[in-house]
């Protein structure tokens, strides 16, 4: 039995861990109604200071902290400052995507000037450890605890009792009220990144130190299990946040008791979601806070979307029809293949996140379930490979729909946290379910595609039948949504409330959505399962699903023709940069900064 | 082949062709150009650091090359294209290296969704995939361009058994690995070589890659009672693994593989991986002159850095290229056909390394015993720890 203590004591501790980033995140959402993407990112800045501080200049502890709280608060007010402050004004989503932006830059920054390789950041404390249970608890353990409990008590002695905190706290409330009684909402902005910041470049820096290890892949984990924690706990509550983080910690932990170390995370994120479900607005909401933001029009950009004439869609068609006759490269024409693959997967998000309004951040899992449905009907029950990536696509359809069904009461940015949780647990089910699908070895020998018998292995097939199939789907959604259907649908999404008045089920409507678009996503798989040969369970991961969003958000949100554009932007603009190597990604997240802050719309803006 | 096939296929090639001669002017000047190879590998994402780790040694390996007067009188050289490891990625990059005729060999991609993504691509334009880190055990079955001299895990997990088993006598393993195509292959080598050997495998734990949190796995290790722990991890999470195991009071033998093997595992590690044994394929006294030359040539090369077993790896597929090339000359079938003739080339990680024509990869890995003393790896000299 003396195991559940030390089960019970590893969850508390790294609850800890979590909860450090938890709470800057909890802050930023308090008061700007803004999941920071970027919080991981300065997390990871705030280790790499640390390192400098301690390796090369040998500070002693205390000063280190300071050291990496001042520059990492620094770092929070230049993403306030040059980062978020522009889009103010602009729609709710174009924060969410600066701060995805901000992150890569950050991360590729870190990473050019350190390089990719993992470093050691000792720790300054003493190496004693004391028994607790069948375990041993040392100094850092106890340090990360005082920090994430204290920072959290300050804060909430802060945001209770002084002006500033106030300030902070009628801000989060309603933004206008508060600058209409002489906030200035720009410096509370400014005060919470910079706190947030500051926590966070210390959390980095603690962790680092507690594991003697950090690298420049640090940021995505932890942004990921900051927003669980965060949002388990109720966003923008920083109480909550610590709390949350620690049924994290002790789920995560209980978890590998019971099942073993290859489920962890998977409870981690069906906590999140069972949470969600139950309590959408997360365990620590409280009854007087404000109801979350309804995916109205605040989400969706006021803009004249630009209409582009049929002749030119068609010549557009038909000149990308015939591109294979002229002497363009196979590069190029494979290219344009992941970008076709990738339109289809915009098509459904697009469909999905800016037609009906649910943004979703797991999309690649309706990827993996295509693919994997695709490739196991063709070799394990030999169906044609055509009719196996039609079934792929109804099987993304059909689970994908189910899987996302309880996340339809949900509101605003918990959509999305829930759909990533979604993504993830599909994702690692791929992992753990090896009878079916073979576990990390992953299914390789998936026959090439192939249509009425003939093999499409040729660069020029495949590409003009990955180019047929969006197309079809691209002309399916564009009648859909000129149809009843498509404008419920825009109802729904523009104020759910009146749409419901009138009688819409939403549940049924955004069902039906999510049927389309899953239909197109496991499609798009099935045929990247036939064209790779082989998938494993890393193969769609959560940066498609970002890069999906992206380019949705990109093209112009629920915009046919844009999510077309923006996949073929996407893909080409990494290929375009290929020269320059290791700073490809450091353009990508400048270009897409500078986008979403001068088009935060879309290239073609939303219909 | 339908006739759809051949004919888009003839049309493509002349379409390369083209746009090969536009781009790289080696098509004119085929004699002083160097000889290139294309490298496709991670630069930036998660698994940069490798991409980072393979330059040093293919840079080193290059340098040598040159020296020694080059390929018949021709530099070699290497296009690094940045795949970020995602299958994405390397189908785009694929088809990049085939379509240009300057490129006569490709080497990589680092891990297997986008190493075997790309492989139909080079099995149809018919230019090697040489995956020197992709020890899937299907990597090689993707077509018989595609050649690997990543240790078959068949040849070196019985290996590190008998290391555990027979040489510490530990009887009773818990296995920790990375939940990977690689650790999982791994894994399944080693416990029914150990099993054979007469040891009891106590518990297995597959762990994800991005894991940094072991300790409430090693309670699960602590309950089943082993007296040894067996880790398939990389240096990273190995050093984790080991460092969170001491601090939870697990006093056990650990054995890790030889992935482990960097000097970043004992700077990572610090005190906790003290007395760790590794089973590695080669190690820093071994005299063998292939050997001293690398370590040596490595640290004038990066200002004293330790090479490690991926700049190795790198160095050695390097040379073997080197070596294919030399024989094949540019044509690419030439090529291929040269890595069923190439014998014996000196190697960090085989000592002299031949490709067993049938399964395409390279057979008889060497093996160290180590163990970790006072900070470094040093042979280990059969006393118990």
């Amino acid at each position: 039995m003396s195991s559940w203590l030390d089960y019970t004591i590893n969850g508390l501790i790294v609850g800890n861990v979590y909860a450090l980033v938890a709470v800057g995140l909890a802050l930023i959402f308090g008061v700007s109604r803004l999941i920071n993407f970027a919080q991981g990112s300065i997390y990871l800045v705030g280790a790499y200071i640390g390192w400098v501080a301690v390796v090369q200049l040998h500070t002693p502890l205390p000063l280190t902290i300071i050291v990496v709280a001042a520059a990492a608060a620094v770092v929070g007010l230049i993403i306030e400052r040059f980062g978020l402050r522009p889009l103010q004004n602009s729609v709710r989503i174009a924060p969410l995507l600066a701060t995805i932006g901000i992150s890569f830059v950050l991360d590729q920054l870190v990473m050019l000037t350190f390089s990719p390789n993992p470093r050691a950041l000792p720790s300054q404390l003493p190496d004693v450890r004391f028994q607790v249970g069948g375990g041993t608890i040392g100094p850092l353990d106890l340090l990360i605890a005082g920090v994430g409990l204290t920072s959290a008590l300050l804060l909430f002695v802060f945001l209770r009792y002084s002006k500033l905190g106030w300030a902070v706290r009628a801000a989060s409330q309603d933004r206008d009220a508060a600058m209409q009684m002489g906030v200035d909402v720009n410096r509370v902005n400014q005060a919470v990144f910079g706190i947030a910041a500051a926590l966070g470049g210390v959390s980095g820096m603690l962790v680092g130190m507690y594991y003697n290890q950090i690298d420049t892949a640090m940021s995505l984990q932890a942004t990921l299990k900051g927003v669980v924690a965060e949002v388990v706990g109720g966003a923008g509550n920083v109480p909550g946040a610590v709390i949350g983080s620690l049924l994290l910690g002790l789920v995560e932990s209980y978890g590998v008791a019971v099942f073993g170390t290859s489920y962890r995370n998977l409870f981690a994120f069906l906590l999140l979601v069972v949470v969600l479900v139950l309590r959408p607005n997360g365990l620590f909401a409280s009854a007087r806070q404000a109801p979350p933001e309804p995916l109205t029009g605040t989400f969706i950009a006021p803009s004249r979307p630009v209409r582009i004439p049929r002749w030119a869609l068609a010549v557009a068609a038909v000149g990308f029809a015939i591109l294979p006759f002229f002497p363009v490269s196979f590069y190029v024409l494979q290219t344009l293949i992941n970008a076709w693959l990738l339109g289809m997967l915009a098509l459904s998000l697009t469909l999905v996140a800016g037609t009906v309004g649910q943004v979703s951040l797991g999309h690649a899992a309706l990827l993996a379930i295509g693919a994997y449905t695709s490739a196991l009907l063709s070799l394990t029950l030999s169906v044609p490979v055509g009719l196996a990536v039609i079934g792929g696509g109804l099987m993304s359809a059909a689970l994908g729909t189910l899987l996302i069904s309880p996340s339809f009461r949900l509101r605003g940015h918990y959509v999305s946290i829930a759909t990533l949780a979604i993504g993830e647990i599909v994702s690692l089910v791929i992992l753990n379910w090896e009878s079916v699908t073979r576990g990390p070895i992953g299914i390789s020998g998936i026959p090439p595609l192939s249509l009425f018998g003939y093999d499409l292995i040729s660069p020029s097939s495949i590409y003009w039948f990955s180019f047929a199939v969006m197309t079809v789907l691209a002309l399916l959604q564009g009648r859909l949504l000129g149809s009843h259907l498509g404008r419920s649908f825009r109802a729904i999404r523009d104020d759910d409330i009146a749409a419901r008045a009138y009688g819409l089920s939403l549940n049924r409507y955004k069902s039906l959505a999510f049927i389309f678009g899953g239909f197109a996503a496991g499609v798009s798989g099935g045929i990247a399962a036939h064209l790779y040969s082989y998938i494993n369970h890393e193969t769609f991961n959560t940066q498609q699903s970002i890069l999906a969003l992206t380019v949705v958000i990109l093209g112009g949100l629920g915009n046919v023709v844009g999510a077309i554009v923006g996949a073929v932007a996407l893909v080409g603009l990494p290929e375009v940069f290929r020269i320059a190597a290791e700073y490809r990604i450091l353009i990508y997240g400048i270009v897409l900064l500078l986008l979403v802050r001068f088009r935060p719309q879309g290239l073609l803006g939303t219909i | 082949m339908s006739n759809i096939d051949r004919r888009t296929l003839v049309k493509g090639s002349l379409a390369a062709m083209m746009a090969g001669a536009a781009f790289s002017r080696s098509a004119f000047a085929q004699s002083s150009e160097p000889i290139l190879l294309g490298v496709s590998g991670p630069l930036t994402g998660p698994n940069a650091q490798y991409g980072t780790q393979w330059k040093q040694g293919f840079d080193l390996a290059l340098d040598e090359i040159q020296a020694a007067g080059g390929i018949n009188g021709r530099k070699l050289a290497y296009q690094f294209e940045d795949s970020q490891s995602d299958p994405r990625q390397s189908v785009a990059i694929a088809q990049k290296f085939v379509s240009n005729p300057a490129i006569v060999l490709e080497l990589g991609d680092f891990s297997s969704p986008a190493s075997m993504a790309a492989s139909p691509i080079y099995q149809r334009a018919g230019l090697v995939q040489f995956g020197f880190t992709n020890s899937h055990p299907d990597f090689t079955k993707g077509g018989d361009f595609m050649w690997s001299t990543s240790v078959s895990q068949a040849d070196e997990q019985p290996l590190l058994a008998s290391y555990a088993v027979r040489r510490l006598k530990l009887k009773k393993l818990a296995v920790l690995h990375l939940n990977t195509d690689w650790g999982r292959t791994s894994r399944d080598y080693f416990v029914n070589a150990a099993k054979e050997y007469g040891a009891e495998i106590a518990v297995t734990e597959g762990y994800i890659a991005e894991e940094r949190d072991f300790r409430s796995t090693l309670v699960r290790v602590r309950d089943a009672n082993p007296d040894g722990l067996i880790l398939i991890s990389y240096y990273s999470d190995g050093a984790l693994i080991a460092r969170q195991a001491r601090q939870v009071g697990l006093k056990q033998v650990i054995c890790a593989a030889s992935s482990v093997y960097s000097p970043k595992f004992l700077e990572l590690g610090g005190e906790a991986v003290e007395d760790v044994h590794v089973g590695t394929r080669y190690f820093p006294e071994d005299p063998r002159p292939e050997v001293q030359k690398f370590i040596s040539g490595f640290k004038r090369k990066y200002n004293g850095l330790e090479p490690d077993a991926f700049n190795a790896y790198a160095y050695d597929a390097m040379n073997m290229a080197a070596a294919v090339v030399r024989i094949g000359g540019t044509d690419r079938k030439a090529i291929r056909e040269a890595f069923t003739k190439v014998k014996d080339v000196p190697s960090v990680i085989f000592g002299t390394a031949t490709f067993d024509v049938a399964t395409r990869r390279v057979k008889g890995a060497m093996n160290a015993e180590l163990v970790v003393r006072k900070g470094q790896f040093a042979l280990w000299d059969g006393k118990p720890t």
